[in-house]
């Protein structure tokens, strides 16, 4: 008798709902799918379904999930009308999952979509959507790794002159006829930072010739890390040269990890030991202009060199030689002239020459019309 | 053998974190992740080195008496009582919290206010009209200040605004994108070097 009476109040409800569906012009929604996110680790599955049209009436759309054999569940929140897809995130791997979109309207009447195929989210070994950007990588890193290779033949390459290498040996000179300390900043990175490790290997060349001039080398970390590899490659540097009794472990040590305290800590060193050189390379924030300011009061020679794009109008402003971008990077190359080096600065040339070409002739195909290396381009970034 | 075991465990390394790169899937992922979280556990092993080479720096400041050397106490007062509290009251400790926003803070704040001031001797020296590259400059700030100030664009019915806009978005983006492209590659070039082991600054120096 219960069981009786439950029926017919369950026909009752859907038989309202349907009815106010209908007079209202709710119809399901349409073409719905559900695919496996692509290009993601499986942990997501998108459901899409058609744009309803403007006058259906539809207020917003609730998706219902079902794992096989399972009850049906509302999932997420409301979505708004004009949303025509929905990615599942909250799925677990390897389980099959069925979806239902049901409309609802603003007198909340809803009305179901035909449910799915069943559907399970696997992960992608490959991004198919980053496919032109390891092309253009596989294309640049080939350049480079060929012409590092065919710079072992001997034969001369030609550098253009980078002032701020060049001045190197002056600065260093002019310290050591002052009877002065210089000052080597690496910067705020840690040793992961690509910046850094062009800066370390700068020290390493400045660090060889003040081993021959007996020259005091002062080096204010501020990364541990950084601190420890940087004793090494001076430590290193002054043993080949032959000079192992001149290098002082006192002189490399750690400021502090603090932005602030490290720049006045510089800043302070600046002030008292008075250096005649000061060498800015590597990772710098907003600490870059009080260093280069009080290296300028101090009366210093200054070289800095850095790829923090915001930080090089101060540089320029404040110092008397700025490695620009990838002139740090160069720098190594530069100052040994070790052809593989120098190869590699060729292979990074060819880059510029096809990064040049593309945007030429994106221009151009721009202006007629033509928006496909656009279009390539977007999908890339 | 101690400069070849690091330069397979890079360039094996290296490969592999380009890979993960492109690859989605959860074995890659969960290889970077692990990967990055070596690096993390690095870091506090090195901080104690780290704090070593403090306390020698400073013990040897006050045992030579060099210029200032009664700063060092200070330091070692700093570093004493954060440690001490931070470890026997953790970080959330109101003390701790308290000297960290009463001390710290407002000396960062203070270093960091300094800059205005830099920037203005910077200006100073950068905007002189001695040659056509400086005044290029003077004008092109002056224009740019205009243009951010109410002033300016009061006095230009918003001319200064517009034109401010225009030297941010063409001239200045351009150089700054050729900036950037130039540092990508150079970026893509140092990490090639150091993958295939051409470039080995990062091992301390040497062959």
């Amino acid at each position: 008798m219960i069981k009786t009476t439950q029926w017919i109040a369950v026909c009752l409800v859907l038989g309202l709902s349907v009815g106010t569906a209908f007079s209202q012009g709710l119809s399901p929604p349409s073409n719905v799918t559900a695919v496996d996110t692509p290009n993601d680790d499986g942990s997501s599955i998108t459901i899409t379904w058609d744009a309803a049209a403007e006058e259906s009436g539809i207020s917003g759309y609730q998706i219902l999930r079902r794992i096989a054999g399972g009850e049906l569940e509302a999932i997420g929140e409301l979505l708004p009308a004009e949303k025509t897809t929905y990615a599942d995130s909250a799925i677990e791997k390897g389980t099959t999952y069925a979806y239902i979109v049901r409309a609802v309207s603003e007198t909340e009447a809803t009305v179901d979509s035909e449910q799915t195929a069943p559907v399970k989210g696997t992960g992608e070994w490959f991004h198919t959507g980053k496919i032109p950007l390891f092309i253009t990588m596989l294309l640049f890193s080939a350049a480079i790794v060929w012409n590092i290779y065919s710079a072992r033949s001997g034969k001369e390459l030609f550098v253009r002159r980078i002032p701020g290498l060049e001045a190197v040996d002056e600065a260093i000179g002019r310290a050591t006829e002052m009877g002065r300390s210089i000052l080597y900043s690496t910067g705020l990175g840690g040793v992961s930072g690509v910046a850094t490790i062009a800066s370390m290997t700068i020290l390493g060349q400045v660090a060889r010739r003040t081993a021959d001039y007996e020259t005091s080398l002062r080096v204010p970390c501020r990364d541990p890390i950084v601190l420890n590899v940087v004793r090494e490659m001076v430590k290193t540097a002054y043993l080949e040269e032959g000079r192992p009794d001149a290098y002082n472990e006192d002189d490399i040590f750690f400021l502090t990890e603090s932005q602030f305290a490290y720049a006045a800590g510089v800043e302070g060193m600046m002030l008292r030991e008075k250096p005649a050189a000061i060498f800015l390379q590597g990772t710098f924030y907003a600490e870059s202009l009080i260093l280069a300011e009080t290296g300028n009061s101090v009366g210093a020679i200054q070289i800095a060199g850095t790829d923090s794009e915001h930080q090089l109008p101060f540089f320029i402003a404040a110092c008397d030689y700025t490695l620009i971008g990838e002139e740090l990077y160069a720098a190594s190359a530069y100052l040994s002239r070790e052809p593989m080096l120098l190869g590699s600065l060729r292979g990074q040339d060819w880059g510029k020459i096809l990064i040049f070409a593309a945007v030429v002739l994106g221009v151009v195909l721009e202006l007629s019309g033509i928006s496909w290396i656009t279009t390539l381009l977007q999908r890339v970034s | 053998m101690k400069r070849q075991v690091p330069l397979v465990l890079c360039f094996v390394f290296g490969i592999a974190m380009i890979f993960t790169q492109f690859s989605p899937h959860s074995f890659s992922q969960g290889i970077y992740e692990e990967v990055i979280s070596w690096a993390l556990i690095i870091g506090p092993f090195a901080l104690v080195l780290a704090t070593v080479t403090l306390i020698q720096t400073h013990t040897a400041r006050i045992r030579r008496r060099t210029e200032h050397w009664q700063y060092s106490f200070v330091v070692f007062a700093g570093l004493i009582v954060m440690v001490l509290i931070g470890m026997f009251f953790k970080p959330q400790n109101p003390m701790f919290v308290w000297l960290y926003n009463n001390v710290q803070l407002p000396m960062d704040a203070t270093m960091f206010s300094l800059l205005a001031f830099f920037i203005a001797s910077a200006a100073y020296r950068a905007f002189r009209a001695r040659t056509f590259e400086a005044s290029l400059l003077l004008i092109t700030a002056l224009i740019v200040m205009m243009g951010n100030v109410p002033i300016g664009n009061l006095l230009s019915n918003d001319t200064a605004s517009e034109a401010r806009q225009w030297i941010l978005d063409n001239p200045n983006l351009s150089a700054r994108r050729g900036i950037i492209l130039g540092v990508s590659l150079g970026v893509i070039s140092q990490s090639i070097r150091i993958i295939l082991g051409i470039e080995r600054s990062y091992l301390g120096g040497g062959d």
